[in-house]
């Protein structure tokens, strides 16, 4: 019996591909198993190629996995198209379309020879079953059930839920090309059985991605206003507000450009309301000049960022993490803006939710740094229990703080209450121009300095904050992680192997990149002889962000490379035991007698 | 909306105690004068207005007035103001800026702020200059005109701003000047009393970097009134064809006014709001639209 799948396929734009992997997800919910979908295109919109990976486990899915255990190729091209996103090891039970014409034996993975290699007649099959080749995804699901035991019921039930709408006639065709599927692996088992086992039932599942979940999250918070721009691959967070917002006396703004989405949304936040821009890298390089308006101004804006890879169009459908260092330097002048990233689907809404909640606090734009993998992978995860949140609300002036009002008051804190349009006795002037406490316009340097003071010094608090971070593993580990966004998850698996080898290891991950909370760093590498900071960027952004405000251990360096190049948790231990062997050479050398 | 008397406020009461910037001579300090009038006529308190514009000389003008200001980022009036109203239908919504803001940098944002038809008045003051840079071409400066950065004359054609706004399909186009500011002021009046997008295009001269054919005193000799010519608002048509003459006429008042006002934008959006409001799981509740049985 497995407790973990990881399953692989790739095929043309019409093949079906996703599909077959949503309805393998959501089947996997209902039964009770967690489980994770990623999705993975061309820039194509049909024809180009497609593919998803699916990981099934019988505890908590950190991440989309490392090697494949199976892998379905629906043709070679398109599958060998995603490469390292789609890596094949001697375990991999590798299944093919026959018309290919390629030989068992002569598959083109380079280097490998997989475990069990089965050249399928798909089309043939799907033909049989349908008159046509549409169904070569039922015939997949069909043979994943057959060989792994996932919920064959659920799965035929979401196959007659999908093709309901589409008339009887295709529902049980499907059924009869899921069906052949099924014979097809009876008929040919597996050398070894990999028969998943039964799930620990753990109740009611949520089923998302990590761009609905995001924008649930901020209708939860409060957020009254979407202003955005179609972008990929950010759009599902606007599409989410055009159906939802209304119902909750809202209202989204398509823009015409990027800049005008966010410009509605810092006009919305002006007028008193929680509001939300979501866009991608190209989108948040147009938005730079209103992010700064809404700093100087002290307007609470809360702004995604779904990154993909970069710079400009880039890699619009692949993941990567190179937007830190835009999200904390750009906009110009001297500025301190608070970035957060989510590590999975789940914590997507605690890191949305956060983001308002500082946005308010602090009367500040705030950025999430989420990415193309959370954002767009489906995870099947436990019910979110919302009582457990606090929503936070910006300070307004009291009475006696109305009179007479001073918007940029100064006050300890750095934070001054903040009126809006409507609120009498509240009227000022919002500007992008330097103020004084008034807001009135200025060009005095003293001024000037003790605005800037101000506005830095207000995240004093927040940079103290120890619960957006978590620690896991051996609190006095010499060894030590940092990763950040989708990346934790892989070490989070990575620690957990890392220690079952016997390796002294523990794990940071951040919630808050910026500003960074120094004490909290120097606390957990005290003591640290080596570590990695791994992430998806070829500069390594946050190693680089933490070097520029602290002092690293050197035994700690960047492990890092381009987006589209995922981690698999078993590298990192490697890379880990790496360290671990030159620490100890090193150790020798300094108790060797000197000469 | 109007939740006041319309007799309640001064045109003092929406003066503020910043002292403009600019120079003594200024078209500006007229349009100033005429949106006090036309506030006071309205009758709105002043925390009730929100005041929103770009970058410009023209664009201090929200710190100018006692309502709420927002002096945001060039060329972009437009879309906070839309953002805003439509966060907070119950305001009174002005953007303005110059022919640069409007025109150049943030002329993207005109049709869709127009095709959208939210009720804000936009009112540009157009001067033809860059003002607070120190005299280069804009985008409403003549063919031919010498300036630091013409200093062989300009080689390219005017943006005509009452024919594109025409154009774009907007249910409210004025232009008027300081030099009648009893017109300017009923004309700004009327534009925020139309229910929809209305634009009012102010030939505001710029004393320093202007003409003389575009200073007040010429103004004054060569305007002609619309009503006076037997203009018909109602018409489109006729609209667009009287708005060929900017550049080398000067007619004032209204050259379009929708006999029947389309519904604005936020009035669509609360109906929308309040069509939905009964499919609404509570906020706390919302995550159950991914529930899996």
């Amino acid at each position: 019996m497995i407790r973990d799948l990881v399953i692989g396929m790739a095929g043309s734009g019409g093949d079906g591909i996703v599909s077959a992997g949503e309805s393998l997800v959501s089947a996997c919910a209902s039964e009770g198993y967690h489980a994770m979908m990623t999705k993975s295109f061309g820039s194509q919109i049909r024809g180009g190629e497609s593919s998803c990976r699916v990981r099934i486990a019988t505890c908590p899915v950190l991440n989309p996995g490392g090697a494949l255990d199976v892998a379905v190729a629906l043709n070679w091209e398109d599958f060998l198209k995603f490469g390292a996103e789609l890596p094949v090891n001697g375990d991999t039970v590798v299944l093919y379309e026959e018309k290919t014409g390629v030989a068992p034996d002569a598959i083109p993975l380079v280097g490998v020879s997989p475990a069990e290699v089965f050249a399928v007649p798909f089309g043939d099959m799907a033909r049989k079953a349908i008159g046509n080749e549409k169904g070569k995804n039922s015939v997949v699901l069909g043979l994943i059930a057959g060989w792994f035991g996932i919920g064959r019921e659920s799965i035929l039930a979401g196959i007659r839920k999908k093709f309901a709408r589409k008339g009887e006639e295709l529902v049980q065709a499907n059924e009869r090309a899921f069906q052949l599927g099924v014979e097809y692996a009876q008929a040919n088992p597996l050398k070894t059985s990999r028969l998943m086992e039964e799930p620990t039932r753990s109740g009611t599942k949520l089923l998302t991605d990590g761009n609905d979940i995001c924008a649930a999250a901020a209708i939860f918070a409060g957020c009254e206003f979407f202003g955005g721009y179609p972008i990929t691959p950010s759009t599902e967070i606007m599409q989410f507000f055009t159906r939802e917002v209304w119902k909750y006396g809202g209202s989204v703004l398509q823009a015409e450009d990027e800049i005008a989405g966010i410009g509605a949304a810092v006009g919305a936040s002006f007028g008193g309301k929680k509001a939300m821009t979501a866009t991608s890298g190209p989108g948040m390089s147009l938005k730079s000049e209103i992010i700064g308006l809404a700093s100087i101004a002290e307007l609470p804006l809360v702004i995604v960022n779904v990154q993909r890879g970069g710079p400009s169009t880039g890699m619009p459908t692949k993941p990567e993490q190179a937007d830190l260092f835009q999200a904390v330097f750009s906009a110009h002048g001297d500025v301190v803006r608070p970035v957060l990233a989510p590590t999975c689907v789940s914590d997507t809404f605690d890191v949305t939710v956060e983001a308002f909640n500082i946005a308010e606090h602090y009367q500040t734009p705030v950025i999430i740094l989420s990415d193309q993998e959370i954002a767009q992978r489906k995870e099947v995860i436990d019910v979110i229990d919302t009582s457990a949140f606090t929503l936070v609300e910006r300070q307004r002036p009291t009475a006696a703080e109305m009179n007479p009002y001073v918007r940029f008051r100064m006050t300890p804190s750095g934070i001054s209450p903040i009126s809006h349009p409507g609120m009498k006795g509240g009227n000022y002037l919002g500007a992008g121009i330097e103020h004084n406490e008034h807001g009135d316009p200025t060009a005095s340097g003293r001024i000037h300095q003790q605005m800037n003071e101000k506005r830095i010094r207000k995240f004093d608090r927040l940079k103290r904050r120890d619960d957006l971070f978590s620690i896991e593993g051996d609190a006095e580990a010499p060894f030590a992680l940092v990763s950040w966004g989708s990346t934790a998850g892989v070490c989070r698996e990575a620690l957990s192997l890392a220690r079952a080898k016997g390796l002294r290891v523990k794990l940071l991950i951040p919630k808050l990149l910026f500003p960074v909370n120094e004490g909290l760093y120097r606390r957990f590498f005290t003591g640290v002889k080596a570590g990695l900071v791994v992430e998806q960027s070829y500069l390594g952004q946050l190693y680089r962000v933490l070097r520029m405000t602290l002092d690293v251990p050197s035994g700690v360096t960047s492990f890092c490379r381009s987006g589209a190049n995922p981690f698999a948790p078993a590298e990192i231990v490697r890379k880990l035991q790496d360290h671990a062997l030159s620490l100890q050479q090193r150790e020798a050398d300094v108790r060797q007698p000197v000469e | 909306m109007t939740t006041a008397v319309a007799t309640q406020f001064a045109p003092k009461d929406f003066k503020s105690e910043l002292k403009p910037i600019w120079c003594p001579g200024c078209g500006d300090f007229g349009v100033l004068q005429a949106i006090y009038r036309a506030l006071a006529a309205i009758g709105r308190p002043p925390h009730e207005i929100a005041f929103i514009s770009g970058i410009g000389c023209s664009s201090r003008i929200p710190g100018y007035t006692t309502a709420y200001g927002f002096n945001s980022v060039h060329g972009r009036a437009l879309p906070i103001a839309q953002g805003l109203k439509l966060a907070r239908p119950e305001l009174l919504v002005l953007a303005a800026g110059g022919d640069g803001d409007g025109f150049s940098i943030g002329g993207g944002h005109v049709p869709h702020a127009v095709r959208r038809n939210d009720d804000i008045t936009y009112i540009v003051m157009d001067n033809q200059t860059y003002g607070l840079t120190k005299g280069q071409l804009s985008p409403t400066s003549a063919k031919g005109r010498h300036t630091v950065t013409s200093p062989e004359g300009s080689l390219e054609n005017p943006v005509n701003p009452l024919l594109y706004v025409l154009a774009y399909g907007a249910p409210f186009v004025a232009q008027g000047t300081p030099a009648d500011i009893p017109g300017l002021s009923a004309m700004i009046e009327e534009a925020i009393r139309f229910p929809g997008f209305s634009f009012v295009n102010v030939q505001s001269p710029c004393v320093t970097y202007g003409e003389e054919e575009q200073q007040i005193k010429a103004h004054k000799a060569i305007m002609k009134k619309l009503d006076d010519l037997g203009h018909d608002p109602t018409s489109r048509l006729q609209a667009l064809d009287r708005a060929q003459s900017y550049g080398t006429e000067l007619l004032t008042g209204v050259y379009f006014r929708d006999p029947s006002p389309p519904p604005t934008l936020g009035s669509l959006v609360r109906e929308r709001q309040e069509s939905l409001s009964a499919k609404a799981k509570p906020r706390e509740r919302i995550l159950d639209l991914f529930l899996q049985k």
